[in-house]
């Protein structure tokens, strides 16, 4: 009896120990923690109507993103931001813009829970510098889409065939905070003890099946409470973008309806276009000059009509530059002329900036 | 009795190490597997070997690519098609945002890319970069091509980290194949049926 045990337990031995020592092979994965950021300097100049220029340096934003992945489907991800140095009497913020566990349990299917990013247009998600024209964001992107979204939710996303695609369910907007000067920016509750009574509603696909080229759209939908009155809110949009053989093209077009108050339909679009000249000097910096149009109206449809609906309408181009040292470094020079639509008050504007991401 | 219940915790200490395996490994097993019977055949043979890159050959690729090796090793297979060795590749992974990517890059004797492709990806974003369309890109590429995104590869917007990433660890590869391929398409189908 005894020996057949001995037996039993080399036996097992034998077959275990193998089994561990494979195990090891192809086994690439360990547990890490990584820290990341973005951050970028400006230089902001305008004059509105030939008025005398107003000149403004500020560290728009500094943002570190920390990570840690305890296991090859178990993460956890979180995005930090100070803008304007700092924060005091008001001025300045400091947010939590994103804090989630990450379950990823294969190319199709994945889970995020905790603070997360609403995933709209092209830039809500992916805003570091070196990745857009401009030194400032967009506008389309601070009046359509307001950037940078996030809040308290969970979101379940994946990649099939070709197609990415993510649902959200979130914190909701504030309706109180809705204005035909700024659409729904206004309305974010950036999970501050955030109103959970009705919910937000996001869904997006994109096609990203071809090299270079992405197109997709997004809806969002949430009765977004106020204190006497709920205004439901649908906000569709679509966006495509094609970066290769050194061109830069894209194109994001937007549309808010309101179900209640003054504010009927907010609306917008604009593209940029771009080449990088550097290939053609056979230099591995990119230089890029591009364009941009855009035409944006957050009061484009109100219950008064008339003039309030031009009032906030304005069209705005500019040209720049992007240069990009390496890819993770980017000074930008850009100018350009905004004009809105009642009274035709013409703002122009020459901005510097410096931005970086690692 | 203290030495019985001793072998009791060590077995089942063993039989969960061995049975609590890490999935994972088995998983890149058969998707290298079926990477390399879609490009040549169900037939193939293979073997693979870890192969522990020379210092100064290591230090010489990571400079010219401004990236690192993942590890001190690569994983090299040897594919007999009808026992004749028909390509050779080799295994690696470069660090997306915070993941590793698993890839696999076949060669042909000359130098010249037959297939590039994403054995595993485990980041939340940028999967894109799986897609066959992409990874075709790399096919007939060798060490003295244009590895350059944006230029030369296309990029997927989205993905922008993995993509170079992933770029730059192929072009990796094959600098490194160019110097070691000489040594490996002297073996035969004995030395593979022999191991």
């Amino acid at each position: 009896m005894k020996r057949l045990k001995s037996l039993l337990f080399i036996m097992i031995t034998a077959v275990s120990i193998p089994g561990s020592a494979f195990a090891q092979d192809f086994d690439f994965f360990e547990p890490t923690t990584t820290v990341g950021g973005y951050g970028e300097l400006h230089y902001n100049t305008s004059s509105k109507d030939g008025d005398l220029w107003k000149k403004q340096l500020d560290f728009h934003r500094f943002v570190v993103f920390l990570g840690h992945s305890w296991s090859e489907q178990w993460s956890f991800r979180a995005e930090i931001e100070l803008e304007h140095n700092f924060v005091k009497d008001g001025q300045g913020e400091l947010e939590l813009e994103q804090a989630f566990v990450n379950y990823h349990h294969a190319s199709y299917l994945g889970l995020q829970a905790g603070v997360i990013l609403v995933s709209a247009g092209l830039i809500n998600e992916y805003h570091e510098p070196p990745r857009f024209f401009g030194v400032e964001r967009p506008d389309y992107n601070k009046l359509i889409i307001p950037t940078t979204w996030f809040g308290n939710g969970a979101a379940v996303y994946g990649l099939v065939e070709g197609f990415e695609y993510k649902l959200t369910i979130m914190e909701g907007l504030k309706a109180d905070g809705f204005s035909a000067k700024s659409g729904i920016r206004g309305g974010r509750q950036k999970g501050f003890k955030a109103d959970a009574e009705n919910l937000l509603f996001n869904g997006r696909v994109d096609f990203v099946g071809l090299p270079g080229l992405r197109v997709g759209g997004s809806i969002i939908h949430n009765n977004a409470k106020g204190d006497s009155i709920t205004n439901e809110i649908n906000l569709a949009e679509f966006h495509a973008q094609y970066q290769a053989n050194n061109i830069y093209a894209l194109l994001e077009a937007g549309n808010i309806s309101y179900g209640s108050r003054e504010i009927e339909t907010s609306r917008g679009y604009y593209f940029d276009l771009g080449y990088n000249i550097g290939s053609l000097f056979n230099i591995d910096s990119k230089i890029v000059p591009f364009i941009r149009y855009s035409d944006i109206n957050t009061a484009a449809k109100t219950k008064t009509g008339g003039d309030s609906e031009k009032k906030y309408h304005y069209t705005q181009w500019m040209v720049g530059i992007n240069f990009l040292p390496i890819d993770q470094v980017v000074f930008k020079i850009d100018y350009g002329e905004k004009q809105v639509e009642l009274g035709s008050a013409t703002t122009e504007m020459f901005n510097l900036g410096v931005g970086y991401m690692f | 009795m203290k030495f019985v219940l001793l072998k009791i915790i060590i077995v089942i200490v063993l039989l969960l190490s061995a049975f609590s395996e890490n999935i994972f490994p088995q998983e890149i097993k058969e998707e290298v597997r079926e990477i390399i019977t879609n490009t040549f055949n169900k037939d193939v043979q293979y073997d693979y070997e870890k192969y522990i890159i020379p210092d100064s050959l290591k230090t010489k690729v990571e400079n010219t690519t401004q990236q690192k090796f993942f590890s001190e090793s690569v994983y090299i297979l040897k594919i007999f098609d009808e026992e004749i060795l028909s390509g050779v590749a080799l295994l690696d992974n470069v660090y997306g945002k915070d993941m590793p990517i698993t890839f696999l890059v076949i060669f042909e004797d000359s130098g010249k890319i037959i297939l590039a492709d994403i054995v595993k990806y485990r980041e939340p974003y940028g999967a894109a970069v799986q897609n066959k369309n992409w990874t075709a890109q790399f096919k007939k590429k060798e060490s003295n091509s244009g590895f350059s995104v944006g230029d030369d590869i296309d990029g997927i917007t989205g993905a922008t980290i993995s993509v170079k990433s992933v770029t730059k660890g192929i072009y990796k590869l094959s600098l490194l194949y160019k110097e070691i391929k000489e040594s490996l398409w002297n073996s035969s189908y004995t030395d593979l049926i022999n191991r």
